[in-house]
């Protein structure tokens, strides 16, 4: 049973859905499926729904739908509706059919003349909503109403002598009719244009103002952006493309009938909204634009094949509006709420029994009181100090979770003063020589803080691994470093999945979401040396300068890594049951190492370990406060030898003197303690140790 | 089955028992700490129950033996060869005292061990009624006292409602298939008995008396204008409630792990790091939020004569007088029995109005 568990957790990746629905492309995503649904779907119904010859006109279809689909949606991104597209392609089809029939203007001089007449309509719009403030939905109700009369009454007057000629413009023809290497021109045409939507919406300034209006219109005027203007030019731009739409309606069929462009605003709503661009505004891209028009099409032309009334499509279609429309706001309102639940995905992880811990077990970890004589700095003063470092003149620096390096002056460590400002919450530190602090960030990476208090960053990104869905490339969460004899610093990195704020979330995981990471000052490059760690903390170089120890928090294991020398790349445990969450390792005096243990483990919560659906369940049917977690509220501190024999255990029981510990650094015959949910630095007189040790690093860097 | 359908409909919908919701401290259960800052009268290990003598003095019981206090004082009246777990006195000022699975009373020869057709398991509660029977409350038909976590992570409904006649020992059963009845009284309309996993109190019949209580009740103890108080030795968490529904973890549980580190309720809790702990209980810059999901929590409440609550005392997370088991009213003062920390609480009954905010009755 348990090995069948083992091979479910091992081999079915859970964790990408959450991850997947994080990513925003998944949001095209779906009209994607919707458009292979609706093909699969009607090819299995007609015969030949794909063909050859359909696919040409179908195309030059979707290019003319395409277009207006294309104003609607920066519409709809800029937080309007415009209903009104349709009348307005009515009235630039007539216009252009008169401008080369009636008047036989040419090619170009009718499409400049048809684009500007399309554009002044949708500019009526424009200024009445951007500038007058009007409601969009009642004036392009409006002036589809307004338009749409004029169409007619125009229609009725100049419908026979567009009829009675026919115009010699064979560059007119060309647009209607033509290929260009198989392709019809008017899909060339859109391609570019369509591409030319993409880059304005994502890459350009002013596509950014669009969107940036369409999320928040408030927030977008505080931020100084002209509202009005954009919002005027979004309808221009609309009738525009509605007008681009007509010409080539104009050119293909030459009809100047009254029914154009009727119903047209349904149609190109469906399509946008089922393309997934959002009503409320602020969302939406070209593509999604491009797949809806095409699922909109061949349903309708589904539908048409399929021998349905022109009644009974429409209905379909609006039915298919209201329900895409039902979908949006759901979707929008409980996406984050989906991710949510699906995003932690616990894994199975059996632990080896912990090493007793009751006072007469005999074990190395029997309990005792040896932090009882504690001393306190800066109680109340300071606020999640991770971990702690000196320089040579004592004083004593560390981080806090307001993104500040605080320094305490020795000798008595009574007054302090900020030292640098980082803005990320410091994490493991290590002091040079030259006075250099490095203090890996979470949140943003490794930086180091100069002599002259500048601070500048040394690395915040690594090598993206080929496989990953999320991007984690960026440093999300560097927790603790060391130096190696040449120079390389290697640090660890807790977790790819989750930020700073909430890391304890990634004890219900347990899965090997972090890595060991490598800046070599030399080439200035950053790469992933160890991936598929549990929470990897503490780290600390080996005595023979080629390998490190490394621990593992969810694991309760200590590991060595050979990154030189002829073992190189080997990774062997060293010990791997801790009864506690090991966190940060340093050097101790005597060539041994000490080990802070943040938290101990519980009977349950190694049940739970072995429980992922249970843990998955808990996520998900739980708020965060009443989750379990690893009991971070008792701590301890360990020496341990390299080949990983415990040498003395320090606690304090109850935990009322020093609760929680996180790191720990010998100084001149001192321990300095210091916790990430503390607000005080512990300082412990050591009776047997060298009373010059300082653990001061050389830095290449 | 219609039963069954509402259920899957209720854990599609988040509803009914698949909803993990628990009631929070509002209204008259609005947390104060006035029993974590009540005066310490005794301090004692094993403190399990005490009563009023019909002579006005205070009785407790603790382990296996009956004390008798006075004035910061107690001395020890009688000692038995196992735990006492309730005691109350006739009107006739006979001592009665219930040991887990059987009743002493003072003065008649012979314990009674069983009662309406099956021996009593886990006796929690005795009180006597006014035509001088007594109300015993057997809690469960499988678990001992001690056991009381056993029960409740089987979902133990097998407590039984007896009324005995201590003359004649002829016992009665007034309701039975009760989830751990822990506390029972008889008032004006009838009697009232506390069942602890179903958190609430019930008529005797089928109704119950009051709504989902935020804690697991315990004894009830009758106050001078009718109304009632009602000890709480436990506030709910909905991990425990989440834990009831998980079957398979909660077998893989009891079967290999020690019931003192179990995800239950407990009477005190903070000791002993192996304890389950959950997230709102990690210490932030060295404090224990006193909202954090309760382990052990302390509590009593005031009833008025219709159940509704008025006012309650509160001993909060991170404080040491949880496992309120009894509360007594006695002229102006209010004592509770916190067997968490096996002490004797007092509090004064005005201050707890004015805290409250409830006017003099």
């Amino acid at each position: 049973m348990n090995t069948l568990v083992k091979l479910r957790y091992r081999f079915w990746p859970d964790k990408i859905f959450g991850e997947l629905l994080q990513k925003s492309w998944m949001e095209t995503a779906v009209p994607l499926l919707v458009l292979l649904a609706v093909i699969a779907f009607f090819s299995a119904r007609i015969d030949t729904f794909i063909s050859i010859t359909s696919i040409s006109d179908l195309l030059r279809q979707a290019c003319e739908l395409g277009f207006v689909v294309l104003g609607m949606s920066i519409v709809l991104i800029v937080g309007g509706i415009d209903l009104s597209v349709g009348s307005i392609y009515a009235l630039s089809n007539l216009f252009a059919l008169y401008c080369i029939n009636v008047l036989g203007l040419g090619m170009p001089a009718t499409v400049v003349a048809t684009l500007v007449v399309g554009g002044l309509l949708g500019a009526v719009n424009g200024l009445l909503i951007g500038y007058f403030r009007m409601r969009a939905f009642l004036t392009t109700m409006v002036t589809l109403i307004v338009y749409k009369a004029a169409n007619d009454m125009l229609n009725a007057k100049v419908a026979v002598q567009i009829s009675a000629n026919f115009p010699d413009a064979p560059a007119w023809d060309y647009l209607g009719a033509g290929t260009l290497l198989n392709v019809p021109v008017i899909v060339w045409i859109f391609g570019l244009v369509a591409i030319g939507g993409h880059v304005f919406l994502t890459r350009l300034r002013a596509g950014w103002h669009v969107l940036a209006i369409g999320g928040n219109r408030r927030s977008a005027y505080n931020t100084g952006l002209p509202v009005k203007r954009v919002v005027a030019l979004s309808y221009a731009a609309s009738g525009m493309f509605a007008a681009a739409g007509a010409i080539f309606y104009a050119s293909r069929l030459a009809s100047p009938g009254a029914d154009t462009g009727k119903g047209l605003e349904i149609v190109v709503l469906t399509a946008a909204i089922l393309g997934g661009i959002r009503l409320g505004g602020g969302k939406g891209s070209v593509m999604k634009a491009l797949l809806g028009t095409l699922i909109v099409l061949l349903l309708t032309n589904g539908m048409l094949r399929m021998a349905m009334s022109a009644g009974a499509s429409r209905v379909i279609l609006a039915t298919i509006l209201l329900l895409a429309a039902l979908l949006d706001i759901r979707w929008f309102k409980n996406r984050h709420k989906a991710v949510q639940e699906l995003y932690v995905s616990p894994n199975y992880m059996e632990l080896p029994p912990p090493q007793p811990t009751a006072r007469d077990s005999g074990s190395p970890f029997a309990l005792n009181d040896k932090l009882r004589d504690v001393e306190t700095i800066g109680l109340g003063e300071v606020e999640a100090p991770e971990d702690v470092v000196l320089d040579s003149d004592n004083n004593l620096y560390c981080g806090n979770r307001h993104g500040d390096i605080v320094r305490f002056f020795a000798p008595d460590y009574k007054r302090h003063e900020v030292y640098a400002h980082i803005g990320g919450q410091p994490l493991g530190m290590a002091m040079c020589q030259d006075g250099t602090l490095l203090v890996c960030v979470g949140g943003m990476g490794l930086y180091r803080v100069n002599r002259d208090r500048s601070t500048e960053k040394v690395t915040d990104e690594t090598n993206r691994s080929l496989l990953s869905i999320i991007d984690d490339s960026r440093l999300r969460l560097a927790d603790d470093l060391d130096i190696a004899p040449d120079g390389r610093v290697f640090f660890s990195e807790a977790t790819v999945r989750y930020e700073m704020h909430e890391w304890p979330t990634d004890s219900l995981e347990a899965r090997g979401n972090g890595r060991i990471i490598c800046y070599d000052p030399k080439t200035r490059k950053t790469t992933t040396v160890l991936r598929k760690l549990v929470f990897p903390n503490g780290i600390v170089m080996a005595s023979d300068g080629q390998s490190l120890l490394f621990a593992e928090s969810w694991a309760c294991r200590i590991s060595r890594y050979w990154f030189d020398g002829p073992q190189k790349g080997k990774v062997e445990v060293v010990i791997n049951d801790l009864p506690g969450y090991p966190d940060n390792l340093n050097r101790a005096s005597d060539g041994n190492y000490w080990l802070a243990i943040m938290g101990v483990r519980s009977p349950v919560f190694d049940l739970a370990m072995k429980r992922p659906a249970f843990r998955r369940r808990m996520s998900k049917k739980l708020p965060g406060d009443e989750w379990l977690a690893p009991n971070l509220n008792t701590g301890c501190i360990v020496k341990i030898s390299e080949q990983g024999e415990v040498l003395d255990v320090l606690w304090d029981l109850g935990g009322e003197n020093h609760p929680m510990i996180t790191s720990m650094r010998e100084h001149r015959g001192y321990l300095y303690i210091g916790g990430i949910h503390n607000n005080r630095i512990g300082r412990l007189r050591l009776a047997d140790a060298d009373a010059e040790f300082v653990d001061l690093k050389v830095s290449h860097a | 089955m219609l039963e069954f359908v509402a259920d899957v409909m209720g854990g599609l919908l988040g509803r009914r028992r698949s909803s993990l919701s628990v009631p929070i401290l509002d209204g008259a259960f609005r947390p104060n700490q006035l029993l974590e800052e009540a005066d310490i009268l005794l301090e004692r290990p094993g403190l399990e129950d005490m009563a009023i003598a019909p002579d006005g003095s205070l009785v407790l019981a603790a382990g296996p033996e009956v004390l008798a206090y006075a004035q910061g004082a107690v001395h020890v009246l009688e000692r038995y060869d196992s735990n006492i777990t309730a005691l109350t006195f006739l009107a006739d000022g006979r001592r009665v005292v219930a040991l887990g699975d059987r009743i002493v009373i003072e003065g008649r020869a012979g314990a009674i061990d069983a009662g309406a057709g099956r021996s009593f398991t886990a006796i929690t509660a005795l009180s006597v009624t006014s035509s001088g029977t007594l109300l015993v409350c057997d809690g469960s038909a499988h678990h001992s006292c001690d056991n009381w976590q056993y029960d409740l992570m089987t979902k133990g409904r097998s407590g039984r409602l007896v009324q005995l006649d201590p003359k004649s020992g002829k016992a009665d059963l007034l309701q039975d298939g009760l989830a751990w009845a822990s506390g029972a009284i008889e008032d004006g309309k009838g009697v009232l008995v506390c069942e602890s996993w179903r958190h609430r109190l019930r008529r005797d019949g089928k109704r119950d008396a009051t709504g989902e209580l935020p804690g697991y009740p315990a004894r009830i103890t009758p106050t001078a204008d009718g109304g009632f108080w009602l000890s709480l030795f436990a506030g709910r968490s909905q991990i425990v409630e989440f834990v009831l529904q998980e079957g398979s973890f909660r077998r893989e549980m009891m079967e290999t792990i020690d019931p003192r580190y179990w995800i239950t309720p407990a009477l005190s809790s903070g000791e002993d790091f192996m304890e389950p702990l959950q997230s709102g209980g990690v210490k932030h810059m060295g404090i224990l939020k006193p909202w954090a999901p309760p382990r052990s929590y302390g509590l009593a409440v005031r009833l008025d004569a219709n159940c509704n609550p008025l006012m309650s005392v509160h001993s909060r997370v991170g404080g040491k007088h949880h496992g309120i088991v009894t509360t007594l009213e006695r002229e102006t003062e209010v004592l509770a029995l916190s067997k968490g920390s096996g002490r004797l609480l007092r509090m004064d009954l005005h201050h707890i109005r004015a805290a409250s905010g409830v006017t003099e009755a």
